[in-house]
C-alpha cells in the first residue's frame, strides 16, 4: 500500500468519469421529459402515482450512483443510504395505511368517508342556538 | 511513519487520524450520515403530504393541476444541469485542476439562482392569489378543505427545499472559489467532493418534489 | 501499549488531560479533547438532573395530599411537563452517551480522539444552547402540555410552547452530532486488531445508540418545528377544525420518541455489559448474542411507536400490527438479560457499589419490561392508557435502569476519570438507600395506576391517598439518597485516595492507560490480539506491541 498522500488507485480512473456523468446527465433530461409528458395523460387512480414515483426513483439512482459515486465506493455509505430509506418507507407507510384504515369519521371532515365539512369547520362562525321554546320542564 | 513520504499530504492530515485515505473514509461517511439526517428530515413532510393526499384527493389533483407546471419543469431541468456541473466539478478537482473547479460551481451557483428566481415568482403570485397556508387562505378558485392544507405543505415542502438550495449555493461558492485558489491538489481535494454530495442530495430531494407536487 | 514504566501506572499520572496541554477556563472552552467534552458534558447533565429532580419533588410534594397542597392545577401542569422535558432532553438522551461515551469511546477503540473533534466541540455548544432557550421559556413560566406536546392543545395554548419546543429541536441537533461522530469514529478509526468481533459491548451499545441518534432525531426536529409553525401562524396541519388531523402529530412524534427510549436504554446496557464482566470476572457469556441484540433493539424500535396511539383513535388494524411489533423489541432484552445472568454464573463476584446497581438495574429491568410488555397489549392498555401504571412503568426503565446505570458508571469510571477514588461504604450505603427509595417511590405508582388514578392530574380521590404519601415518602428517601452521592464524589474527586491506573483489575481496554489518562491517550497506536475481559488464570502475552520501529 502506498504512503498516505497518493492517491488511491480508483481515482485514476476518473479519467473516464467525464462521459459517464454527460450520459446519466441526458438521461436525467429525458426522464424528466418523460415524467411530465406521462402526467400529461393523467393515468387513473394510484398508477399515477406509482408511474410519477417509480421514474423519480429512477432518477435518484442514476445521481446516487453516479454523481455521489456510490457505485464505486465501499459498502458502509451505500448501507446508510438504502437503511434510511428502508425507514423513509416505514414512516410513510405505516402512518399512511393508519389512515387508510381507520374508522372514517374519526378522519378530518371533508376528507374522504367521513363528516361533511360543518358550519363551524374551516373557521366558520358557530351556530345560533335553537330559540327555548318553552318545553323544559 | 510520517518520514515516509515528502508530499504535501502530511498538511491535511489530521493528527488523530493514521492515514489520508482513512480520514477521506471517514469523512464521506459522515458526510453520508449527516444527508441520511436530512432524508429523513424532509421525510415528516412528505408522510404529511401523502397522508392529505390520500384524506383530501380531489381537493390536492384540483390544487396541484393550479400550480404552472411548466415552472416546475424548468426548475428541475435546471436543477438537473447543476448536478451536472457540480459532477464535472469534482472530475476536474480529482485531476487537480482548482480554476475548472471554481468555474464549474460557478456555473452551478448561477444555475441555483435561476432556480430560485422561478420560485420567487411561483410564490409571488400565490401571494397574490391568496393561496396561502391554513387561516390564511382567500383564495376563491378553489373552495374544498384540502386546499389550504395542499397550499401549508406546499409552501413548508419547497420552501424547506430551497433553504437547502440557499445553503447549497454559499458551499459551493466558498468551496468553489477556494479551489480555484489552490486549496486542494490531486491528492486531497474531499471538501469538493462533500460539498459535491451535499448539491446532489438538494437534487435528489427535488427530484421527488416535482412529480409529487406538480404532475400527481 | 504505553511504553511507561509501571511506576508511573500505579499513581496519579502527572501528565494529563486534565492538566495537559494547557488549563484554564479558555483551554477547556476550545477545547478538541474528547476526554475534557466528556467531563463538560458530565457537569451539564448533572445540573440538568438537579434542576428535573427539583421539579419531581415539587410534583410529589402537590401529590402528598388530595387537592391543592402547594401549586394550582395551572402550575402543576408546568411542573410536570418541565420535568418531562429537562429529565428527557436535557438528561436522558445525552447523558451516558455524551458523558461516557466521549470520554470512553476513542480509549476503547485504541483512538487517539473521535472522528471529528470539532463537531464534537459543537455538540456541546448545541446543548448548552438548546438548553439556554429552554430554560428561557422555563423561566417565562414555561409549557403546560405535557412533554408530548399533543395538538391541538399545544398549537393553541397560551403557555411558552415555542422556547422549549425551539430548546429541543437546538439540543436535537447536539444529538444528532453525537451519533454521527461515534458511528464514524468505530467503522474508521479502530486500532490494528480491533476487529468488529473485539470491539468492547459498550462500544456496540452506544454504536446502536448513534444509529437511532442519526435517523429518528430528525423527525422530531421536524414534527416540534410544525407545532412551532403552527403555534405561531396557524396554518392547520394538525388542526381539526381546519381538515388537519391531531393523530397525525402523534404519528410524528412517537416516531422518534419511542426509539428515543432506546437511545435512552440501551447506553445503560453499554454501561452494565463492562460492569457486569469487571466485578464478575468472568467475560461475556454470548458475546455475539449480546453485540447483536443491541442493533436488534435500534431496528425494531423503530417498528413500534403506534402503541402510544392505541387509545387515540388510530386504525385497529394498525393498533394491531403495532402492539405484535411491540413485542418482539423485548426479545432483544430478554437476550441480554439472560446472557448478564450466565455471566454472573461461576464467576467471582465482588460486591462492589457498581455491581450494586447493576443488580438493581437488573430486577427494574426485569419488571419495568414485563410492565411493557404487557402494555403492548392492546386490549389491556385501553384499561392503563394515562394513569399511573404508565408513569410507573417507564419510571422503572428510566430511573431504575437508566439511572442506576449513570450512577454505576460514575463509580465505575470515576478513578479513571479523575484519578481518584470515591469511599465505598458510603457508596454502598447510598445505593441501598437509592435502591429502596425507588421502590417505595413507583411500585405504589403501578398499584395507584391499576386503581384507575389518571397521569397529569394534580389531585386525587381520597383513596388513592395512603398510596400517594408512600410514593412521596419513597422519593424523599431516594432524593437524599442521591444528595448523599453528589457529596461524597465531590469530596472524593477534590480529596479521595489515588487510584491508580487499574483499581479494579478490569480487563477492560480502557483501563490500560494511566488514570486520569493523557491528552493523547495512547503514545503509540495499540495492537489488539483479543477482545476486552479476558480473565484468564495462564499469564497473557502483552497485549500490544512493541513500539512500531522506524521504517527507513
Amino acid at each position: 500500500m502506498a504512503g498516505p498522500g497518493a492517491a488511491t488507485p480508483v481515482e485514476h480512473a476518473h479519467a473516464s468519469h467525464v462521459a459517464r456523468y454527460a450520459i446519466v446527465w441526458i438521461a436525467l433530461l429525458a426522464l424528466t421529459f418523460a415524467t411530465w409528458g406521462l402526467s400529461r395523460f393523467h393515468i387513473p387512480g394510484g398508477w399515477g402515482v406509482a408511474v410519477a414515483l417509480g421514474i423519480a426513483t429512477a432518477k435518484s439512482a442514476l445521481v446516487a450512483l453516479f454523481f455521489m459515486h456510490l457505485w464505486d465506493q465501499r459498502g458502509a455509505n451505500r448501507l446508510v443510504l438504502v437503511t434510511s430509506l428502508v425507514f423513509v418507507a416505514l414512516l410513510v407507510g405505516l402512518t399512511l395505511s393508519d389512515s387508510a384504515t381507520r374508522f372514517p369519521l374519526s378522519n378530518p371532515p371533508g376528507s374522504e368517508g367521513a363528516l361533511p365539512v360543518g358550519p363551524t369547520d374551516y373557521g366558520g362562525p358557530p351556530p345560533v342556538p335553537p330559540r327555548d321554546r318553552g318545553l323544559t320542564p | 511513519m510520517s518520514e515516509t513520504t515528502a508530499t504535501a499530504a502530511p498538511s491535511f492530515l489530521a493528527h488523530h487520524f493514521e492515514s489520508l485515505e482513512k480520514q477521506t473514509h471517514a469523512a464521506r461517511l459522515g458526510m453520508w450520515l449527516f444527508l441520511a439526517t436530512e432524508i429523513l428530515l424532509f421525510t415528516a413532510l412528505f408522510t404529511g403530504y401523502a397522508v392529505y393526499r390520500y384524506l383530501f384527493t380531489p381537493d390536492f389533483q384540483a390544487a396541484s393541476r393550479d400550480l404552472a407546471t411548466w415552472i416546475g419543469l424548468v426548475n428541475t431541468l435546471v436543477l438537473v444541469t447543476s448536478s451536472f456541473t457540480v459532477a464535472m466539478g469534482y472530475g476536474r478537482a480529482v485531476r487537480g485542476d482548482g480554476k475548472g473547479t471554481r468555474a464549474l460551481f460557478l456555473v452551478s451557483v448561477l444555475l441555483a439562482l435561476v432556480f430560485l428566481g422561478f420560485k420567487v415568482v411561483e410564490y409571488s403570485h400565490h401571494f397574490h392569489a391568496g393561496e396561502l397556508p391554513g387561516r390564511l387562505y382567500v383564495s376563491t378558485r378553489l373552495q374544498g378543505p384540502g386546499a389550504p392544507i395542499f397550499y401549508a405543505l406546499y409552501f413548508l415542502i419547497t420552501g424547506l427545499h430551497a433553504v437547502h438550495v440557499v445553503v447549497g449555493m454559499t458551499i459551493l461558492a466558498v468551496i468553489g472559489l477556494r479551489a480555484g485558489r489552490g486549496a486542494y491538489t490531486r491528492e486531497y481535494h474531499v471538501p469538493v467532493e462533500l460539498a459535491g454530495l451535499y448539491w446532489h442530495l438538494v437534487d435528489l430531494i427535488w427530484i421527488f418534489v416535482f412529480p409529487l407536487i406538480y404532475l400527481i | 501499549m504505553n511504553p511507561s514504566p509501571a511506576s508511573e501506572l500505579q499513581g496519579y499520572n502527572p501528565r494529563n488531560y486534565l492538566n495537559s496541554p494547557a488549563t484554564g477556563l479558555k483551554s477547556w472552552l476550545t477545547t478538541l479533547d474528547h476526554k475534557r467534552i466528556g467531563v463538560m458534558f458530565l457537569v451539564a447533565v448533572t445540573v440538568a438532573f438537579a434542576l428535573g429532580g427539583f421539579f419531581a419533588l415539587l410534583i410529589r410534594l402537590e401529590l402528598l395530599t388530595p387537592g391543592p397542597t402547594i401549586v394550582d392545577a395551572m402550575t402543576y401542569n408546568r411542573l410536570f411537563t418541565l420535568h418531562g422535558v429537562v429529565m428527557i432532553f436535557l438528561f436522558m438522551i445525552p447523558a451516558i452517551p455524551s458523558a461516557f461515551g466521549n470520554f470512553l469511546l476513542p480509549i476503547m477503540l485504541g483512538a487517539k480522539d473521535v472522528a471529528f473533534p470539532r463537531l464534537n466541540l459543537l455538540s456541546f455548544y448545541l446543548y448548552l444552547a438548546g438548553a439556554s432557550v429552554a430554560l428561557y421559556g422555563m423561566v417565562h413560566g414555561g409549557a403546560d402540555t405535557g412533554w408530548t406536546f399533543y395538538t391541538p392543545y399545544s398549537t393553541t395554548t397560551t403557555t411558552k410552547v415555542v422556547p422549549i419546543l425551539l430548546g429541543a429541536f437546538i439540543i436535537g441537533f447536539s444529538s444528532i452530532l453525537t451519533g454521527l461522530n461515534f458511528i464514524v469514529t468505530t467503522h474508521t478509526m479502530r486500532a490494528p486488531g480491533m476487529t468488529w468481533n473485539r470491539l468492547p459491548l459498550f462500544v456496540w451499545s452506544i454504536y446502536a445508540t448513534a444509529v437511532i441518534q442519526i435517523l429518528a432525531t430528525p423527525v422530531l426536529g421536524m414534527t416540534l418545528l410544525l407545532v412551532a409553525i403552527e403555534h405561531a401562524f396557524g396554518w392547520g396541519i394538525f388542526d381539526p377544525a381546519r381538515g388537519g388531523d391531531p393523530v397525525l402529530f402523534q404519528h410524528f412524534f412517537w416516531f422518534y420518541s419511542h426509539p428515543a427510549v432506546y437511545i435512552m436504554i440501551l447506553p445503560a446496557m453499554a454501561v452494565m455489559s463492562e460492569v457486569v464482566c469487571a466485578f464478575s470476572r468472568k467475560n461475556i457469556f454470548g458475546y455475539k448474542a449480546v453485540a447483536y441484540s443491541s442493533l436488534g433493539i435500534a431496528f425494531v424500535g423503530f417498528f413500534t411507536w403506534g402503541h402510544h396511539l392505541f387509545t387515540s383513535g388510530q386504525s385497529t388494524l394498525t393498533g394491531g400490527v403495532f402492539g405484535v411489533l411491540s413485542m418482539f423489541v423485548g426479545i432483544f432484552t430478554a437476550i441480554k438479560v439472560f446472557n448478564w445472568t450466565a455471566t454472573l454464573y461461576r464467576g467471582s463476584i465482588s460486591f462492589t457499589t457498581p455491581f450494586a446497581y447493576f443488580v438493581g438495574f437488573l430486577f427494574f429491568l426485569v419488571f419495568g419490561g414485563m410492565t411493557g410488555i404487557a402494555l403492548a397489549t392492546m386490549s389491556l392498555d385501553v384499561h392503563w392508557h394515562d394513569t399511573y401504571f404508565v408513569v410507573a412503568h417507564f419510571h422503572f426503565i428510566m430511573v431504575g435502569a437508566t439511572l442506576m446505570a449513570f450512577l454505576a458508571a460514575l463509580h465505575y469510571w470515576l478513578p479513571k476519570i479523575t484519578g481518584r477514588m470515591y469511599p465505598e461504604s458510603w457508596g454502598l450505603v447510598a445505593a441501598v438507600m437509592v435502591v429502596l427509595g425507588f421502590n417505595f417511590t413507583f411500585i405504589p405508582q403501578f398499584l395507584l395506576g391499576n386503581e384507575g388514578m389518571p397521569r397529569r392530574y394534580f389531585s386525587y380521590p381520597e383513596r388513592f391517598w395512603a398510596l400517594n404519601v408512600a410514593s412521596t415518602a419513597g422519593a424523599s428517601v431516594l432524593a437524599i439518597g442521591l444528595v448523599i452521592v453528589l457529596v461524597y464524589l465531590l469530596v472524593a474527586i477534590r480529596w479521595g485516595p489515588v487510584a491508580g491506573a487499574n483499581p479494579w483489575g478490569s480487563r477492560g481496554f480502557e483501563w490500560d492507560t494511566p488514570s486520569p489518562p493523557p491528552p493523547e491517550n495512547y503514545e503509540t497506536t495499540p495492537v489488539y490480539t483479543h477482545g476486552p475481559h479476558e480473565y484468564h488464570e495462564d499469564p497473557e502475552p502483552p497485549r500490544h506491541a512493541a513500539p512500531e520501529p522506524k521504517h527507513v
